[in-house]
């Protein structure tokens, strides 16, 4: 059972801002849908306290736990992975789902993290000398980076692909690689972006070329971010108040209550809202950065530095993808983002990042 | 332990690096958020508005159309227009089920519209319901309604002139096109949220809407209704193509009824072709045959030319005249020039048109209005034609003397014969007497406007004197003649139909007219009769004097007006209703005119000698005009001091209905 102990240490900093994160991504999902589908703000809270539930018996059992089990965690997740692109439903033209009696959910929210957990096992395993990571090192992590890497872009999932990408390289770097390594893979991956340009899909392609142009073609591929622009700014600084936006409930913004919640929540609650919500992340991250470098052992440190990467990244991409200043690739932004797997996906993170910042003192 | 703790440094440089990115990317989106929120915010809520927000007109309540009695003839009622959001339907037979048992309508045109794919539809506009079936359609997803005014003519009389307005509230004919403008009024406009998709979401601000103003006309209902039934009677009974009727007050210029034969359902005005929609009074074009002589009689007798009882040589029924012979119907030898209008001798009007000459007759027939508009406020109207002398053929001076090579419209005939009727003076016909607004101010007042004098009193009343044996025994207007009481002053006329196709005459082909004004000496009404195309018989006299005398005889009755105009006071009487103290005060001076006629032979106050005109008080002293006007029973305002140097109305301008002459003293 939990000891009294561990109960003193709980971090309120971390369940404060999750819990009001959350709430905030709900109101924001309901005054942008509340006119078209009134149901999605329901169905947001059902998974919020479903979260809840799972998150109690995550933060309290030892996540030593998750040291144990991480690569079966990582194996039953890549399994999943196949399995939707095998026998999953195809939506908005990415067979991204997997339907489990009433509700669908996306295995690749859930890869993330047990992605995450399996390359902290892996390089906490591993004796890094003073250089860092050498040649050989890189072998077993890009493996594990490269299978749901390709499941996912597969899909194809452009943004959880990127995700992957820069989670992965967020902890290698972490972690420390040799510069002779470093420099030219650096370089090498340069070299592939044009290349890589070739697989890009005709809309992905219009996507990049828009972000550099929005008015090139205003209501074609230029629309979202335009859009976009045109919601965050009309908020001003105070906002248009809750439910008074137009842009989102008004469907001239899509993907108002997925990948662009933040413009439909600043439209209403103006700069100063958006502030406070920045805000929010920015004591998240900067206390997943506090509960990595408190860490007690390797694999809590690394564990907690890539979620708090997964969290950044996200927050990072998605507000510069809406504010124009990213090309639109579809991130969602976490705990506001309509979707269940991806709220389930952002609330284990979080309680595991609780565990570690509970039990820093505990030996 | 070294180790751990050299491992720990490592670490927190590593994190100190992630630090740095966090910073970075931090600052790019609050800076990224400051300048769209506060540095660009004015231009982005600018074009947040623009893409939501959209205004839309809807046309107000159209204004009403009275008769001087303020009775209806054009209202608008309030009725449900029923529409369809297709792609909001979700049981499309259910609905169309539902729908098809409520709207008079065909299943197969509700079936397509419900299944368009279309955002909005109309269903069905303009539509009665009751209030169960309004709850049954409220019901039905994707299906709403909304009010809009349909107009309604409740008495269907005078649709040739009223016109009719479209769906959209717009006037499209007669006098629902002509004053289009004030009876629509300024339509709402509602600020409407709109989504990405062009759908109004709600409605808000209503602003500007004014009611369309009413429209009060010269149009008696019931003089109307005599009109058009004695008209209908006789292109019945004569298989006629057609027909006009016009009534009017010749001391006004007020038409108190236009009929015109075909008539439509202004109801349903899509249920007519255009032939039975125009008002042929004032848009159809005739030779005015023997009723010409009238005017001819008014100028010879003006200029001095011939008197009642100077003889002419009527040549037996036959006079050659170049290469043309002239034909009487009946033979006539020496005949007065009283007898040639009595029996309507083609020749004898020819020989008093040649003693006349060419240019007197043109400019007396210009005078009269011929081959002009006379500026009645109704749309459509015809110039008629009247060719200058100066391309007149040798024989124009005859055939134009009994009525050949000439056409006109009925409108014009009345308003030149009303022209001898009041004393010699051409009126500006109108039918609107005046506007209110909704609130039921009155914004616009049609006063009777005085074009000009054509003749002289005198004249006017020896022409009325020889006009009036037309309808004596052995006239050819007998007919006409509404027995003991009234004397009617009038001429008939039969004019062939020119051939449209030039050149000639249409056998067979007539057009019969009857005009006249009654009583004689004391006109009231002005009345022109045509009948287009008569089969059995063909002469004003026998089909279009009836009509007249049947208009007469009941109008009056209805007007209470007894034994030449000797009139009790009566309720029906056109100047007397509708508008209260107003008219009572312009009643006061219009009794009183005589004296303001500078070419008056009687004092008498005489309703029929004409409109009366402002007197002219300039270079008076404030003493003599206040005594001037005294004598006369006009009220003056005076202003400033010294001698009179402008007034209103100017002089012999038409006095006003009401208020005093204003007059400027320096």
């Amino acid at each position: 059972m939990i000891e009294k102990r561990l109960l003193a240490q709980i971090d309120w900093i971390l369940i404060s801002t999750t819990l009001v994160l959350a709430l905030v991504g709900i109101a924001s999902i309901y005054s942008a849908t509340y006119l078209e589908e009134p149901s999605l703000y329901q169905r947001q809270t059902y998974w919020l306290l479903i979260g809840a539930a799972i998150m109690l018996p995550v933060v309290i059992v030892d996540y030593s736990i998750l040291d144990r089990f991480a690569y079966v965690i990582y194996a039953a997740s890549i399994l999943t992975l196949i399995f939707a692109l095998i026998f999953g439903r195809t939506v908005g033209g990415a067979q991204r789902w997997i339907s489990i009696g009433f509700v669908s959910i996306q295995p690749s929210e859930f890869a993330k993290l047990s992605f995450i957990l399996a390359l902290s096992k892996h390089l906490s395993t591993k004796d890094v000398s003073r250089k860092g990571l050498g040649l050989e090192q890189l072998i077993v992590p890009s493996a594990l980076f490269v299978i749901p890497f390709l499941l996912v872009a597969k899909q194809p999932d452009l943004g959880t692909a990127l995700i992957f990408f820069f989670v992965f390289v967020s902890m290698i770097l972490v972690v420390k690689i040799k510069t002779k390594i470093l420099v030219p893979s650096a370089a090498a991956f340069l070299a592939m972006i044009p290349i890589g340009w070739r697989f890009l899909k005709v809309y992905q392609r219009a996507r990049l070329i828009s972000f550099i142009d929005p008015t090139a073609d205003p209501l074609g591929s230029g629309y979202h971010i335009l859009q976009s622009k045109i919601a965050i700014g009309s908020g001003r600084f105070f906002g248009k108040g809750f439910t008074q936006g137009t842009q989102g409930s008004h469907l001239f913004l899509p993907a108002h209550h997925t990948d662009f919640i933040f413009p439909t929540f600043a439209e209403e609650w103006g700069f100063a809202g958006g502030i406070v919500v920045l805000a929010l992340f920015c004591i998240l991250i900067t206390r997943g950065l506090g509960v990595a470098a408190a860490g007690k052992d390797r694999f809590s440190f690394l564990l907690a530095i890539g979620i708090t990467a997964l969290f950044f990244w996200h927050m990072a991409i998605n507000a510069g993808m809406v504010m124009g200043l990213l090309p639109v690739v579809g991130v969602p932004m976490p705990f506001l983002s309509y979707g269940g797997s991806f709220l389930l996906t952002m609330l284990l993170s979080s309680a595991i990042l609780m565990n570690i910042s509970m039990r820093r003192y505990i030996f | 332990m070294r180790t751990a703790k050299n491992h720990a440094r490592r670490l927190k440089m590593r994190i100190m690096l992630v630090l740095g990115v966090f910073v970075f990317s931090f600052g790019a989106i609050f800076s990224r958020a400051f300048y769209l929120q506060v540095v660009r915010s004015g231009d982005l809520e600018e074009r947040a508005l623009l893409q939501h927000e959209k205004t839309v007109t809807v046309p107000s309540k159209r204004g009403s159309i009275f008769d001087r009695n303020l009775d209806e003839l054009a209202v608008s009622i309030e009725v449900d227009s029923v529409f369809a959001q297709p792609r909001t339907i979700e049981d499309s037979y259910r609905v169309t089920h539902a729908l098809a048992t409520v709207l008079p309508m065909d299943r197969e045109d509700l079936t397509k519209r419900i299944n368009a794919k279309r955002q909005f539809v109309w269903i069905k506009r303009q539509v009665d319901l009751t209030s169960p079936q309004r709850e049954a359609v409220k019901g039905l997803k994707g299906i709403g309604m909304v009010k809009e005014n349909r107009r309604f003519y409740p008495t269907s009389l005078a649709v040739n002139l009223i016109g009719f307005a479209g769906v959209d509230s717009n006037g499209l004919e007669g006098v629902e096109l002509n004053y289009d403008e004030r009876l629509k009024g300024e339509p709402f406009t509602l600020k409407a949220e709109r989504d990405a998709r062009g759908r109004l979401l709600l409605f808000e601000d209503i602003r500007g809407n004014v009611e369309g103003m009413d429209v009060v006309l010269t149009i008696d209902k019931t003089v109307q209704y005599i009109a058009e039934k004695a008209l209908k009677k006789a292109v019945d009974s004569y298989g006629a193509k057609g027909g006009t009727a016009v009534v009017m007050d010749p001391s006004t210029g007020e038409l108190l009824a236009m009929a015109s034969f075909p008539t439509y359902d202004p109801n349903n005005p899509g249920g007519s072709g255009p032939e039975a929609r125009r008002n042929r009074a004032v848009t159809d074009m005739f030779e005015p045959g023997s009723t010409i002589k009238a005017f001819l009689l008014s100028a010879s007798m003006e200029e001095g030319i011939v008197s009642p009882e100077e003889l002419f040589y009527c040549g037996n029924g036959r006079y050659e005249v170049k290469d043309r012979v002239f034909h009487d119907v009946k033979r006539y030898g020496w005949l007065s020039v009283r007898d040639v209008i009595k029996h309507s001798s083609n020749i004898g009007a020819a020989k008093i048109g040649e003693k006349l000459g060419k240019r007197n007759l043109y400019s007396y027939l210009k005078l009269f209005g011929f081959g002009e508009k006379t500026g009645v406020d109704l749309p459509g109207e015809a110039d008629g034609m009247l060719p200058h002398y100066s391309h007149w053929s040798g024989v124009s001076v005859d055939t134009i003397s009994f009525g050949q090579g000439v056409s006109i419209t009925t409108l014009q005939l009345a308003n030149a014969l009303s022209s001898i009727a009041n004393g010699g003076f051409l009126m500006k016909p109108h039918v609107v007497r005046y506007i209110r607004n909704h609130e039921g101010n009155t914004v616009e007042d049609f006063y009777p406007a005085i074009l000009r004098r054509v003749i002289s009193k005198g004249t006017a009343r020896k022409v009325t004197e020889i006009l009036t044996e037309v309808t004596g025994k052995g006239g050819t207007g007998e007919l006409a003649s509404l027995g003991v009481g009234f004397d009617v002053a009038g001429k008939t006329g039969t004019a062939q139909k020119a051939n449209p196709a030039g050149g000639g005459y249409e056998p067979g082909k007539y057009v019969a007219t009857f005009m006249g004004f009654v009583p004689a000496q004391n006109p009231r009404l002005t009345i022109v009769v045509t009948v287009d195309e008569p089969k059995k018989e063909y002469s004003g006299g026998v089909i279009s004097a009836p009509v007249f005398r049947e208009i007469a005889e009941e109008s009056l009755a209805y007007l209470g007006v007894f034994n030449n105009g000797n009139a009790p006071d009566n309720p029906n009487n056109p100047d007397n209703n509708g508008r209260g103290k107003m008219i009572q005060e312009a009643k006061f001076s219009k009794d009183n005119p005589a004296a303001l006629n500078a070419d008056t032979e009687d004092m008498q106050p005489d309703r029929g000698a004409g409109p009366e005109v402002s007197p002219d008080f300039r270079g008076m002293t404030i003493r003599s005009a206040l005594k001037f006007a005294g004598a006369k029973g006009l009220r003056v305002d005076v202003r400033g001091s010294g001698r009179a140097i402008a007034q209103t109305p100017l002089p012999g301008a038409l006095m006003p209905r009401e208020g005093n002459i204003q007059v400027v003293f320096r």
